[in-house]
């Protein structure tokens, strides 16, 4: 039953991620890696981990992909303004080509992975308790670094939106 | 006993639907009389069937009727086929999720086996809200899009940046809220509720949040699109906004996700600061004890309360020519709340005689939380209803300099506080 739903959810996942590289119009691209993020939060909540299934439709499709599809929206692109693509399949194509020994390896590495077994694990695992107890003891100097990079992004853009005083 | 989880679970599910999309019709029908009065006008009240008019409901399935055998007319701009069909059944689809999670009773024991009385049982609760509330505004934005008009377009831009103003500040909201009651369980919320403060005043969270219960039921106007919030739509300003080129059953998604984003906006509510199903003072430890007294209780009160109702019909729905059809509305009425009255009574007074086993008293008492939730879902509704009538509609600016200067300020001092005093009280 879960490897039925797993498979579902990886082919949305992938069709949305080809859909978002080979879309011309933006708008159409980013609607179809939002189809991406949902399967990818689909099987997050395969995988037990409840509380990152939530985050990433909050955050991912509920706020950055929404403020992506406002800009998108405001800057109103006209279809004389998108960047002419000529043979763009078979520039992917080769493109693909290109990378196919990473993806042997990868491959590779993934055939190389020690056998799990994909039962439910037990109560408690991914949920808000058992991540944050991890979050805010083990990883807390990780956790607060990143927090401050945030900051500084934030502070940067703040800066740099700001009108000059003439 | 898996054939009772079966029950349990479709009496759930059936109950999520009717409390959204059965809730619907009901909720237009208020809305437009409420819409009346304020007014000082009568709204729709003319619709019947063969003179039963139930105060002017009938009006509403004659508009369900009317959405459904409308032509479904699309125009020829529009060349965003699927998106365009699409973006009603998202806006229908995430409303009507997000209510999934609503707990309606306390947790059900029945043969010493405990059942979750929610539609989807998952731990997640308020993130499962936010999450799917959430995902609601992309088929508004991309319906407005798909539309190929400048006002549809208008809408869904002011669509996302409503979306950006009030999201951050309702989950900041929520933290604080989430924190007092030490839980993400909807169930854990509205089981904090039902303590005591010094004994008497019962815990709403509307009382010990006050803050959070402010902003948390701005932003869900905003959230659900309601006046003053309704500035996708502005239909004074911008036509209909993003549903301008929707016609018949897909404009008719439209508008029932609507009325379903505010009932689940009401029931999260109702839960989190409003005690959920718990009736004030008397918590599902008392109810149970009590069940006999309850019972004796409920024998006296419904037929009281049927008795006013039927005093008041017949003051108001009385008309001087005796033969008009309209008369025999209340004969109607009458005849049906004796018969249900005769029906209760006599189920609750063999309940009485025969004595109650402890299955009974679960049910009896689960029954009861979930006409409780029931009613203070529609107060909170009716509320959503009386502010769209009263205040007029915000432009998008100011919703987004009240969200990220007002509240959200707000909501992070309200979390400071929260925090510093569980802390310090150690509870």
């Amino acid at each position: 039953m879960a490897d039925i739903v797993f498979a579902i959810l990886a082919i949305f996942a992938l069709v949305g991620a080809f859909g978002m590289i080979s879309f011309h119009s933006p708008i159409h691209s980013a609607l179809s890696f939002i189809v991406t993020i949902l399967a990818l939060a689909g099987i997050f909540a395969l995988l037990s981990a409840p509380f990152l299934f939530a985050v990433q439709i909050i955050v991912y499709a509920g706020a950055i992909m929404v403020l992506m599809l406002f800009i998108i929206m405001f800057l109103n692109v006209r279809e004389s303004n998108f960047p002419k693509e000529p043979n763009k399949f078979i520039s992917m194509f080769f493109g693909s080509i290109l990378l196919l020994p990473v993806n042997i390896f990868i491959v590779r590495a993934f055939l190389k992975m020690p056998e799990k077994s994909m039962e439910i694990v037990e109560d408690g695992f991914g949920n808000i308790g058992s991540l944050s107890m991890e979050l805010f003891t083990r990883w807390l100097l990780p956790f607060e670094a990143i927090s401050i990079l945030l900051l500084v992004a934030l502070v940067g853009a703040v800066v740099l939106a700001r009108k000059e005083e003439s | 006993m898996s054939s009772v989880l079966l029950v349990v679970v479709s009496v759930n599910v059936i109950l999520a639907l009717l409390f959204s999309i059965g809730a619907a019709p009901i909720m237009v029908w208020l809305e437009r009389r409420v819409a009346g009065f304020i007014q000082d006008r009568l709204g729709p009240n003319r619709c019947n069937i063969k003179g039963i008019r139930l105060g002017g409901l009938i009006q509403s399935f004659a508009d369900m009727l009317k959405l459904v055998f409308k032509e479904d007319f699309r125009s020829s701009t529009i060349r965003e086929r699927f998106l365009f069909s699409l973006s009603p059944v998202i806006v229908f689809v995430c409303a009507f999720l997000a209510f999934m999670v609503v707990p309606f009773a306390d947790n059900l024991v029945l043969f010493d086996e405990v059942y979750v009385m929610q539609a989807v049982p998952v731990e997640l609760g308020v993130l499962w809200f936010l999450a799917f509330a959430g995902l609601g505004v992309y088929g508004i934005m991309i319906g407005g899009w798909a539309s190929n008009n400048k006002y549809s377009l208008l809408g869904s831009i002011r669509s996302s940046a409503q979306m950006i103003s009030y999201e951050a500040a309702m989950a900041l909201s929520l933290v604080s809220v989430l924190v007092t009651y030490g839980s993400l369980n909807l169930v854990d919320a509205v089981n904090f509720q039902a303590q005591l403060i010094f004994g008497f005043i019962p815990a709403w969270g509307v009382l010990i949040q006050p803050v959070a219960t402010i902003i948390f039921i701005i932003t869900a106007f905003a959230e659900a699109n309601r006046t003053p919030f309704d500035i996708a739509e502005g239909e004074s300003e911008i036509v209909g906004g993003f549903h301008t080129e929707y016609s018949a059953m897909r404009f008719g998604l439209f508008f029932v996700g609507e009325y379903v984003a505010m009932s689940t906006s009401s029931a999260f509510i109702v839960t989190l600061f409003f005690g959920g199903y718990h009736l004030p003072w008397l918590d599902t430890q008392v109810l149970k004890g009590n069940m006999p007294t309850v019972l004796a209780v409920a024998m006296v009160v419904i037929p009281l309360i049927s008795f006013i109702f039927m005093r008041w019909v017949y003051k108001n729905n009385i008309w001087l020519d005796k033969n008009d059809a309209r008369n025999k509305e209340s004969i109607w009425l009458l005849k049906i709340l004796l018969f249900k009255n005769v029906v209760i009574l006599s189920l609750l007074g063999y309940a009485l005689f025969v004595g109650i086993g402890e299955n009974v008293t679960n049910i009896l008492t689960c029954i009861l939380q979930v006409v409780t939730f029931a009613i203070k879902l529609l107060l909170v509704n009716f509320f959503f209803i009386w502010v769209r009538w009263t205040l007029p509609r915000f432009r998008y600016d100011q919703l987004q300099t009240l969200g990220w200067k007002v509240l959200m300020p707000l909501a992070i001092a309200n979390i400071f506080i929260t925090a510093t005093f569980i802390v310090v009280m150690g509870v």
